[in-house]
């Protein structure tokens, strides 16, 4: 699964989020993520794509923002 | 002082017999157990004992699945029976403004979110994990069935726990009715809830030696309150809520009122952590009454704490003696916990629904299984087949371990 898929399916999961309304542009806070939740997905990228998040990361705005983060870092994290 | 009186006007739980309050208080006046034998697959030796489950519960379909998936299933289980009350009280889930402000919720539980700590446990112990869910914190704290509770009824007044073994939801409801009766809420959500089969949890309850044994079997018979033959109590788990309310506010809503909750007494032992003392009863249930300005003799129900434990029943049967004298004899008795088990933290929220219900109908519950009476446990009216009588008050006793007494007086509201 990729990036996007994973936070389709825990905003389907967690809020009943309509997958087709996770797109790049979406704002999290607008789809109902807060800062829990936010915490919830971050430990979610860590779970499922072995990687380590820094405590100081910057809190992205938008689902594009948060693929875009992870994807750097899993690749950072691989290599 | 200025007293308000204060209303019950909603009833709601989790039933382990799957219906609701009227269903539950039907099936215990037939005398029917929802004692179950329970065997888990837990290592290293899977629990395997008479319990009381709710195995129609399911939390995403009574919750909706975002809301379930934020909360341990205590707190499930007590949103659920809060929701169940509110809607049975004519309120709106909804509402807007702050017209809710000065509105609360007081709640028993004696385990709190174990069960989640547990879970958690199990990850880092036995799964090897060394991290845990960031929601371990919320799902796993004492106020975490409350808070949910404020939060989805919109109550901007008190949200609190609280925590007193097995007496934590009769002490919870006491609290509440204090704060309609003084003013200072006008509905109060109150009850508990608790999920006792977390696995240390029974097992440590198992090493006190006062769990009933029984068998698929046997296993609805296994709690027998009073009884010459008794082996001990019988857990279980649930959710059971009540809606106080400022008697002339639920008048000029139009509410359906279900009973009145006059008087409420609490106090402690101060002698031992789990040998009850008649004489620390006897001043909870003198303060019962001196608080509702009601006399023993207008009492014509009791709703026991009996367990069906060796030490306790006849120490409760004492202490009714001494308070009650020669009317003791004629004071209806029963312990209903011979077949909803004993909910810890909730028992006294679901005791208090059998003993507004029994107002409410004029119809006395029995205590299942009680053919051979100890005869240290006699010199009351032991209730063995339900029965219609005139009921004009009641009261619900919850006597815990530590010592901790609370009790509550109901009285009848003409219909």
């Amino acid at each position: 699964m990729d990036c996007i898929g994973l936070i389709r399916e825990f905003l389907k999961d967690r809020l009943g989020a309509d997958p087709e309304a996770v797109v790049p542009g979406a704002l999290l806070a607008d789809l109902g993520v807060d800062s829990l939740m936010m915490l919830e997905l971050m430990f979610e990228f860590e779970d499922h794509f072995g990687i380590k998040l820094a405590s100081d990361l910057k809190t992205p705005g938008t689902v594009g923002e948060l693929v875009e983060l992870m994807d750097r870092l899993i690749a950072q994290q691989k290599s | 002082m200025n007293r308000r009186r204060v209303a019950i006007t909603g009833l709601g739980l989790v039933s382990p017999y799957g219906g609701d309050p009227a269903d539950f208080f039907q099936r215990l006046c037939a005398g029917e157990s929802a004692v179950r034998h329970l065997l888990t697959d837990d290592a290293p030796r899977p629990l395997s004992m008479p319990f009381v489950s709710c195995p129609d519960f399911d939390p995403d379909t009574a919750l909706g699945k975002p809301l379930a998936s934020m909360m341990d299933r205590f707190a499930q289980l007590g949103m659920a029976a809060a929701f169940a009350a509110w809607d049975d009280a004519g309120l709106a889930r909804h509402e807007e403004g702050n017209t809710r402000d000065r509105w609360g919720c007081a709640w028993g539980t004696a385990l709190g979110g174990t069960l989640a700590y547990e879970k958690g446990y199990r990850e880092l112990w036995q799964k090897g994990r060394e991290r845990l869910s960031p929601l371990a914190v919320v799902l796993g704290m004492n106020n975490a069935a409350n808070a949910h509770i404020s939060i989805q009824l919109g109550l901007g007044g008190v949200s609190m726990s609280h925590t007193v073994a097995c007496a934590s939801s009769s002490i919870a409801i006491g609290e509440a009715f204090r704060r309609v009766r003084s003013g200072e809420a006008t509905i109060m959500v109150t009850g508990g809830s608790d999920v006792p089969q977390a696995y240390g949890v029974a097992r440590a309850w198992e090493a006190l030696r006062v769990l009933a044994p029984g068998d698929a079997d046997s296993a609805p018979r296994a709690c027998r309150p009073f009884s010459a033959d008794r082996r001990g109590l019988v857990l279980g788990e649930g959710g059971a809520a009540l809606i106080l309310e400022d008697w002339d506010h639920a008048v000029a809503r139009g509410a359906h009122i279900h009973g009145e909750i006059v008087g409420y007494g609490s106090s402690c032992d101060h002698s031992h952590l789990v040998k009850p003392d008649a004489a620390g009863q006897v001043r909870a249930l003198r303060d019962t009454l001196d608080d509702a300005g009601l006399d023993s003799s207008d009492i014509d129900y009791v709703n026991a704490h009996g367990t069906a434990t060796a030490e306790g029943d006849p120490v409760e049967i004492a202490a009714l003696k001494t308070v009650f004298g020669d009317a003791a004899g004629r004071l209806a008795v029963s312990a209903t916990k011979s077949m909803h088990g004993h909910l810890l933290g909730a028992a006294g929220a679901i005791e208090a629904i059998a003993t507004v219900l029994a107002l409410r109908e004029q119809h006395l519950p029995p205590t299942a299984h009680l053919t051979e009476l100890d005869p240290a446990c006699a010199g009351v009216d032991h209730v063995t087949v339900a029965r219609q009588q005139p009921l004009r008050a009641a009261l619900s006793n919850s006597f815990a371990f530590g010592g901790s007494n609370a009790v509550l007086a109901f009285r009848a509201v003409a219909s």
